[in-house]
């Protein structure tokens, strides 16, 4: 079982969890190009390795997190608020 | 008859009562089912799964492939039991699988003679795969049928389960797997380092191979050893020994996960640990040889042979022969020996066996035979000789058979560590030629392999390995791990292998003995070009039964590594997965079984709707009133009554399923804009509006009616569906998107029970039940909301329709809900009320047109539902940049339509394709298909909802809603989807 050691909450099993999405994209203007938000909506990566992405507690506080994730070990390695960031050295 | 009681081991005096297949037997306190049975003389205990070959004890733990029994009867069976892991308890009964009419005449065993005469026997190496396959027709009459008769092993039972499983979540430092002389010395130095400590073994005793020893005077300071270091741990706070709970998997974040049984109320504890540090020191099974009818019952491992003598007082023979390539057995044969018990022969594959070992036999008279090999097991049902030859020294031929009499047979072909658990932390094993088996090598992160376990056989070594182990893992822990004392005496691990992966001789030879996999499958599945070990595994179905290949595995991938000429390291291993051992189903279950398997949600009026004799139906969570039967009357006969009802007079209906959160704080007016297409800021306070949502990719999302209570203060609902997503995506929105909006969402669902009034006399309905609200239409008009209070109750009212009627939602604070419902139905007995229940809901909303999740099934753009003159072009929205992809405007995409069967008594089948050939076939140009259906009172007419490839400009038209594989075929014509009061005027009234 993964464990997300939540902000709010501290460190709780994944079923607490659902995963939401990637959070390494950006989100494109209003107004830009169709083909922006085309591949911000349809593109991502699928990195083998660490990962950020966005996990919501839903069944604890139902705070937005985001969370750096080893797609291949799933260990966990950094948890924070969607404005936050791990340092670039974890 | 061979096996007896001999003496007692380590059990106690005390004597049980137990049955096999009906028959009165006597077993002892600490018996298992197997060494019982042993005790009682049973040798034949079943029949082999395909070839209905005469199967017994083949072992005394978990690798068990031979002595499967069904425990228990009725509701509380447990088929494919292992008989060496199962525990006698007074009065248990035991009963044989896969025979009839008994296990030792069986008529199917027939197999195993047509095996013999047809070319290619009957179920031999990828036979699932070349029998399926032609001709189709036979498969149900012949191949099935047939099968399931011969094939298999024990019936599940047909009653439900009476005993209670529950699920059990700790949370430990070190956890240790194996109760061995490795595992305890592991778990008791790591306990006094304070930290906690879970250790978990599969059997009722722990102390691994140390219950293989004789339990005499010269072994009782070691035993004293084993008691001592158990007691510690009991003793000890901060551990928790887990007795006959087998640690099946590992998975993220080092949880381990056991099922565990137990004696009393519960059956089973499925136990999830969370370990920080985990050592494995699940010890090693030794591996059978392969020869000709090695499956023969009383051809047993070695060391279950002696355990069952040695630990269980059974003797599992009168003249025991053992078969070894490696020094391991001797020690069989010299206690045997001891204990009085004729040992015939000791034959050994390898040319020079230690002089120690050779002085062992001579000095008890044991004649030796070196360089010699076992070809055959004889006997009819069980051994009462052996055939042995010379060995060639180049392994490859045999010569000068003999006969040896014996009537059990022990054997050894090495020992193989139990490496899954540590496997699956994630790194493939090791081959290691000194002991011809696989070890973890690399370790897993948090992760110790130590003893048997690891490949290291010798007991101080073993436990100087473990103790390591604990070392290392407290000191990560930041905690010092204790002295303990080391077993006072040892025993040396070398084996000194040399590896016989099969006898060079004729006779059905099996490699897998649960499954019936024999050595001329696995060299037949590589000729057939099946080389991998994991085609292997799958082509012949071995280390697939409940032993998971415990005892097959090394074995069949020697004998593949042979055929292709390549080193067993080469050949590797199939990947090792969870579960490594049988789980019952029920731990997994825990209690959530039955009316506990799901929660039910109920609103406020189900009490009332029960008394009204509503028939309900699931809805998400929910059970909702489907429809309300008056006496004699079928679900048509209701629905169609309540709809026209409606329609004539007034109805009330349960809506507190609606998802309703409250959007409250300054910029929650731009946020709606955000998230809906339509306008919100511009909505007046007093005022609903119908709201779409879209999702990023232009697709319609959701839907329903947000009103504005205050400036800052907005009241949304969703459909019943997407309560939960839709909050979720809210707050979402909130957190990540646009954290400088100053807005805050709650779900506001349970606060509210909702019920919907709708009908011509709606009106005159409420303004009875609540006479301080004005419902004139200048004061409420449509669209409008009001709150009020009414005996403590706060209500909202809107003025809102999703029948077409007349209608007004009155929300009220659940606990006074069921009292407003009353009120409400009450003041409307002057008019006739009557509840109405989904099939209703689902009727009016189909007159009138409106959409639901039947239509909005996540395909549907606003252009396929009409609704793209509701996106506002003055601000951006959520999804407005992809809506306008060429494909997401295409004239052709399927538009919602109106569909009315031409012969209005004929229903439309939901589901249907639409066509415009009568009668079409498969390969038909499938235009679209039909959404929602219902029978319309007011048109008097089935009518439908669907999709039809550019059917806005088709109204009018007539095609075919094909139903095939019903054989339906309804022509239909295409109409507007607003059948009834096109023009909203009675909403307005």
């Amino acid at each position: 079982m993964i464990r997300i050691n939540c902000p709010y909450c501290g460190e709780r099993e994944h079923s607490e969890f659902t995963y939401g999405e990637d959070a390494t994209r950006t989100t494109p203007d209003n107004d830009a190009p169709m083909e922006e938000w085309n591949k911000f909506v349809y593109e991502r990566d699928n990195p083998a390795g660490e990962h950020i992405e966005y996990w919501h507690h839903a069944f604890g506080c139902r705070a937005w997190l985001k969370v750096q994730r080893n797609t291949i070990t799933h260990d966990i390695s950094w948890v924070g608020l969607p404005h936050e960031n791990p340092e670039a050295a974890s | 008859m061979s096996g007896f009681r001999h003496g007692a081991g380590r059990l106690g005096d005390a004597q049980l009562n137990f049955t096999f297949d009906g028959k009165p037997m006597l077993a002892r306190a600490g018996d298992t089912v197997a060494s019982a049975l042993l005790a009682n003389g049973v040798e034949v205990v079943g029949r082999s799964f395909k070839y209905h070959r005469p199967r017994g004890v083949t072992s005394s733990g978990p690798e068990e492939a031979g002595a499967l029994v069904t425990i228990g009867a009725g509701g509380k069976a447990d088929p494919n039991a292992r008989a060496t892991m199962e525990p006698v308890t007074q009065g248990l009964e035991v009963f044989s699988q896969n025979c009839f009419p008994s296990p030792k005449f069986d008529l199917m065993s027939v197999n195993g003679l047509a095996g013999a005469i047809l070319p290619g026997s009957l179920f031999s190496a990828g036979f699932y795969y070349k029998t399926f396959m032609w001709p189709a027709a036979l498969w149900y009459k012949f191949y099935e049928p047939s099968i399931r008769a011969a094939a298999g092993m024990g019936v599940p039972p047909k009653v439900a389960d009476p005993d209670i499983y529950d699920r059990i979540q700790m949370f430990c430092d070190v956890a240790v797997v194996g109760g061995g002389s490795a595992g305890l010395s592991a778990a008791l130095s790591a306990s006094q380092s304070g930290l906690r400590v879970v250790i978990f073994d599969e059997h009722n005793d722990l102390g691994g191979q140390l219950l293989n020893e004789a339990n005499s005077d010269q072994n009782a300071d070691l035993e004293q050893w084993r008691k001592d270091t158990i007691a510690a741990l009991e003793a000890a706070d901060n551990v928790t020994v887990l007795a006959r709970a087998v640690c099946w998997g590992r998975f993220d974040g080092n949880m381990l996960a056991a099922h565990q049984s137990v004696d009393g109320k519960v059956r089973q504890n499925y136990i999830k640990v969370q370990a920080k540090k985990i050592i494995i020191a699940a010890g090693a099974i030794e591996r059978p040889l392969v020869f000709g009818n090695n499956d023969k019952p009383n051809v047993m491992l070695a060391s279950a042979a002696r355990r069952m003598l040695n630990h269980y007082g059974t003797a599992t023979g009168k003249m025991l022969a053992v078969f070894t390539n490696n020094d391991s057995a001797y020690q069989t044969a010299f206690d045997y020996s001891d204990a009085g018990i004729k040992v015939s022969a000791v034959v050994d594959s390898r040319q020079y066996p230690s002089e120690a070992l050779v002085d062992g036999c001579m000095s008890r008279g044991i004649t030796l035979h070196t360089q010699a090999v076992v070809t055959e097991a004889k006997g009819w049902q069980a051994v009462r000789s052996i055939e042995i030859a010379d060995l060639a020294a180049n392994g490859q031929s045999v010569s000068n058979r003999r006969r040896v009499a014996c009537d059990v047979l022990a054997h050894s072909g090495g020992w193989t560590p139990q490496v899954q658990m540590a496997a699956h932390g994630g790194k493939p094993p090791i081959y290691d030629k000194t002991i011809a088996a696989f070890v973890v090598g690399d370790q897993a992160p948090d992760t110790y392999s130590v003893g048997a376990a690891e490949g290291e056989n010798g007991l101080l070594a073993g436990v100087a390995q473990a103790l390591e182990a604990a070392k290392a893992a407290c000191a990560e822990l930041g905690g010092t791990a204790g002295a303990v004392t080391a077993p006072p005496q040892d025993r040396d691990g070398a084996t000194n292998i040399v590896p016989l992966w099969s006898v060079p001789a004729k006779g059905k030879q099996l490699v897998d003995i649960q499954h019936d996999v024999t050595a001329a499958d696995v060299v037949q599945s590589h000729s057939e070009g099946f080389v991998s070990v994991e085609h292997l595994k799958r082509y012949t179905t071995l280390g697939m039964a409940n032993d998971q290949g415990r005892t097959s595995n090394v074995n069949a991938l020697a004998i593949m590594a042979e055929c292709r000429g390549v080193s067993i390291a080469e050949a590797g291993t199939t990947r090792f997965r969870a579960p490594i051992a049988p789980v019952s189903m029920g731990g997994f279950a825990g209690r959530e079984i039955g009316k506990h398997f799901k929660p039910v949600r109920r609103t406020p009026m189900q009490e009332w709707h029960e008394k009204a004799g509503a028939v309900f139906v699931q809805a998400g969570m929910y059970m909702r009133p489907q429809y309300y039967p008056q006496a004699g009357e079928t679900i048509d006969d209701a629905y169609e009554r309540e709809t026209e009802h409606v329609r004539k007079k007034v109805g009330i209906c349960d809506v507190t399923s609606l998802g309703k959160i409250e959007i409250v704080g300054p910029d929650a007016a731009e946020f709606l804009d955000r998230v809906y297409i339509n306008m919100f800021s511009t909505l007046k306070v007093g005022k609903a509006r119908y709201g779409v949502m879209l999702r990023e990719d232009g697709i319609v999302y959701d839907d329903g009616t947000t009103s504005r209570f205050a400036e800052d203060r907005f009241f949304m609902t969703t459909t019943t569906a997407k309560a939960g997503p839709v909050m979720a995506y809210l707050e979402r929105c909130l957190e990540i998107d646009w954290p400088e909006l100053k807005v805050r969402v709650s779900s506001v669902s349970e606060r509210w029970g909702a019920m919907a009034v709708a009908g011509p006399d709606a009106r005159a309905t409420l303004t009875a039940a609540f006479p301080s609200v004005d419902f004139s239409n200048e004061a409420f008009p449509f669209m409008g909301v009001v709150h009020a209070e009414h005996n403590g109750a706060k209500l909202v009212i809107l003025r809102i329709s999703f029948s077409g009627e007349m209608a007004y939602e009155v929300y009220a604070t659940s606990e006074h809900a069921t009292d407003i419902w009353q009120t409400v139905v009450d003041a409307g007995q002057a008019y006739d009320i009557v509840p109405y229940g989904l099939e209703t809901l689902g009727a009016l909303r189909i007159e009138k047109g409106h959409v639901t999740g039947a239509e909005l099934d996540g395909r549907v753009t606003l252009g396929d539902v009409h609704m793209d003159g509701m996106a506002s072009k003055k601000k951006w929205f959520v999804g407005k940049n992809l809506k306008q992809r060429e494909g997401m405007v295409h004239p052709d995409r399927p538009q919602l339509v109106g569909l009315k069967s031409v012969d209005p008594r004929t229903p439309i089948s939901t589901g249907s394709i639409l066509v415009t050939e009568a009668n079409a076939t498969a390969g038909a140009d499938k235009q679209g298909w039909v959404s929602s259906m219902t029978y319309s009172p007011e048109l008097g007419s089935f009518i439908a909802l669907g999709f039809l490839r550019g059917g806005k400009d088709r109204i009018g038209e007539r095609i075919y809603a094909a139903y095939p594989v019903k054989g339906k075929n309804v022509e239909v014509e295409v109409v507007s989807n607003h059948f009834v009061d096109p023009t909203n005027d009675r909403v307005k009234g």
